[in-house]
């Protein structure tokens, strides 16, 4: 080997290895970010939902990326403010009792694990014990402010989905992100891509095929009031929301031709925004509603594109065939078909990258991952996998890398959160 | 006097203890459930009344040439037995493709199918198109053969 050669092996030899010591660097530092936290359920008597309730809190304290919980179910009579010896190594320990009278309560103290002192006591009360899992979510949220960390609301927030259930049959339903709660809020007849109407999640549009023309609603989950958007022979779906809720980009066919038009949230004159004679389908309002993703077939396969609000041309942002597409502010995250057989399992990556097109970056490298969905702060990202015959719900946490999966059933028509 | 004090506040303590407790926990708030088992679907109902389906190939939504016989037999029924029927024309896929992209594939075979019937001389007015994507299979095997029967137009009668 010549001198240069030696040289230049050496040299690459070394960037490898302070390449390597850097990304472990990074990752214990980012480890030790995260506080170390141990439960222990105080709870007296036998509770159906013990368990359960547990094991919601710890999935709740991991996907949040700021705590690295303790996943030793421990408990102790009484709630005391005595921390056991064998949790001093911890930063905290969250107390916690619970019981089932009027609802469900839970008492709850959060303590720093070195000295005893209380960082936090409060009560929780929810009148159905069925809903047991946004109480849980609820001392989270509340443990997780109180130390200072980043908010995670996200994981308050209903997810609504839609299943089928059997031929032109489907349900939509409102679950937490474990899906430990589910309810049906539409059943029977033949209802599809529900569609959160306002920020607030006190609303939702969906597609209804009861009468001639598949039509547009808009429902209140509270008041059971429903109002009509639109009709549009062939199919009609609501594919978003505007960042300031007043406006929707809706897909439909008036005279038979699938396109994306624009109309206000209330209903009212569609607007057309893209004008091709094949496919264009799930507009997304990109950079702050200026622009959209969409999926289109232009390309001759489907893959997804972007244009300005106001029309004009259109141009490709997604890698390969790719489809189900979702934003955020000036991000895009899809799911790109990776293998090639047009029927069976193929293979389905997600892909996180700039609404330009640039900067991509996977998410997913196995199994069928579809229905990516960001959170409404941009930080995890939603998704459905299908793996080996059965289907999960997924969550990224962007930052940290968490990855969290729940068991789903059935077939998964359309998802929000 | 006393006594009646004395119940007074018993009864003011039971009432206290039994008042509902507000839910203080992000959505607490009891939700709906709109149940529509028992709504009927406006007097469609599910036969051909002696039309047949179009099939088609992956992905695709042209009326291909060897389709045509097909197109003809169908305008003959449209315009002889059901004369003056509105006609309601279903596109459906296999279970492949994301969930809006596979209704607008239906709709464009329903579209195709619409347009083919026109050009028979069906008037094109009195046919309905709507597009079910993958809700309403014909079969559920994993078989190239039950796929192929998935993607497919239906005729239906309005009545």
């Amino acid at each position: 080997m010549s001198p240069i050669k030696i040289i230049l092996a050496g040299l690459f030899l070394t960037i490898s290895w302070l390449n390597a010591v850097d990304a472990t660097l990074t990752i214990k530092k980012d480890v030790e970010q995260r506080g170390k936290i141990s439960l222990v359920d105080a709870t007296t008597g036998a509770s159906p939902v013990k368990s359960k309730f547990f094991d919601v809190l710890i999935a709740d304290l991991k996907i949040s990326g700021h705590f690295i919980p303790e996943e030793n179910h421990r408990t102790e009579a009484g709630m005391s403010d005595t921390i056991d010896p064998e949790l001093k190594n911890q930063e905290y320990v969250l107390k916690y009792a619970l019981d089932m009278s009027g609802g469900m309560n839970a008492t709850v103290k959060l303590l720093s694990a070195g000295d005893g002192r209380v960082i936090l006591s409060k009560d929780y009360h929810i009148t159905s014990a069925d809903k047991y899992p946004f109480l849980a979510h609820q001392i989270a949220v509340d443990v997780n402010n109180k130390i200072g960390y980043t908010d995670i609301g996200w994981i308050n927030r209903y997810i609504l989905f839609t299943r089928y259930t059997g031929a032109k049959q489907s349900q939509v339903i409102l679950a937490d992100y474990t899906m430990s709660y589910q309810k049906a809020i539409i059943k029977g007849g033949l209802n599809l891509f529900a569609k959160w109407a306002d920020k607030d999640q006190k609303s939702f549009y969906y597609t209804s095929y009861s009468g001639t023309l598949p039509t547009l609603y808009r429902l209140n989950i509270y008041s059971g009031s429903k109002s009509t958007i639109a009709s549009s022979q062939g199919m009609i779906v609501c594919s978003d929301v505007s960042p300031a809720g007043d406006r929707i980009l809706v897909t439909m066919a008036p005279n038979g031709q699938p396109d994306i038009y624009e109309m206000s949230a209330g209903g009212g004159s569609p607007r057309k925004i893209t004008d091709f004679s094949d496919i264009d389908v799930s507009g997304k309002y990109l950079d702050g509603g200026a622009s959209i993703a969409f999926v289109s077939n232009r390309g001759g396969k489907p893959t997804i594109y972007r244009q300005s609000i106001g029309g004009g041309s259109a141009s490709v942002i997604a890698r390969g065939s790719s489809n189900d597409v979702d934003t955020y502010n000036n991000q895009v995250v899809y799911s790109s078909r990776e293998s090639s057989s047009s029927y069976g399992n193929n293979t389905f990556n997600l892909y996180l990258g700039g609404g330009d097109g640039g900067g991509v970056r996977p998410l997913t490298s196995s199994g069928t991952n579809q229905f990516p969905r960001f959170s409404v702060d941009g930080s995890i990202i939603l998704y459905i996998k299908n793996k080996g015959g059965s289907s999960s719900i997924g969550y990224i946490n962007l930052l940290s890398k968490e990855n969290l999966l729940f068991p789903l059933g059935g077939k998964v028509q359309s998802i929000d959160w | 006097m006393k006594k009646l004090y004395i119940l007074l506040a018993i009864g003011a303590l039971m009432m206290n203890g039994c008042a509902q407790k507000k839910p203080n926990v992000t959505n607490g708030d009891e939700t709906v459930t709109i149940d529509e088992n028992n709504v009927n679907s406006n007097g469609y109902n599910s036969s051909s009344d002696g039309m047949q389906s179009f099939y088609f190939d992956f992905n695709k939504f042209e009326v291909t040439p060897d389709m045509q016989q097909n197109v003809t037999f169908n305008a003959g029924v449209i315009n002889g037995k059901l004369s003056g029927n509105k006609i309601k024309i279903e596109g459906n896929c296999d279970e492949f493709g994301s969930d809006e992209y596979n209704y607008a594939l239906g709709l464009k075979r329903a579209k195709a199918v619409k347009d083919s019937l026109a050009s028979e001389g069906v008037p094109a007015s009195n046919l309905v198109i709507v597009s079910f994507g993958e809700s309403n299979p014909q079969c559920r095997e994993m078989t190239d053969s039950c796929y192929a029967r998935n993607r497919r137009v239906d005729l239906h009668t309005v009545r």
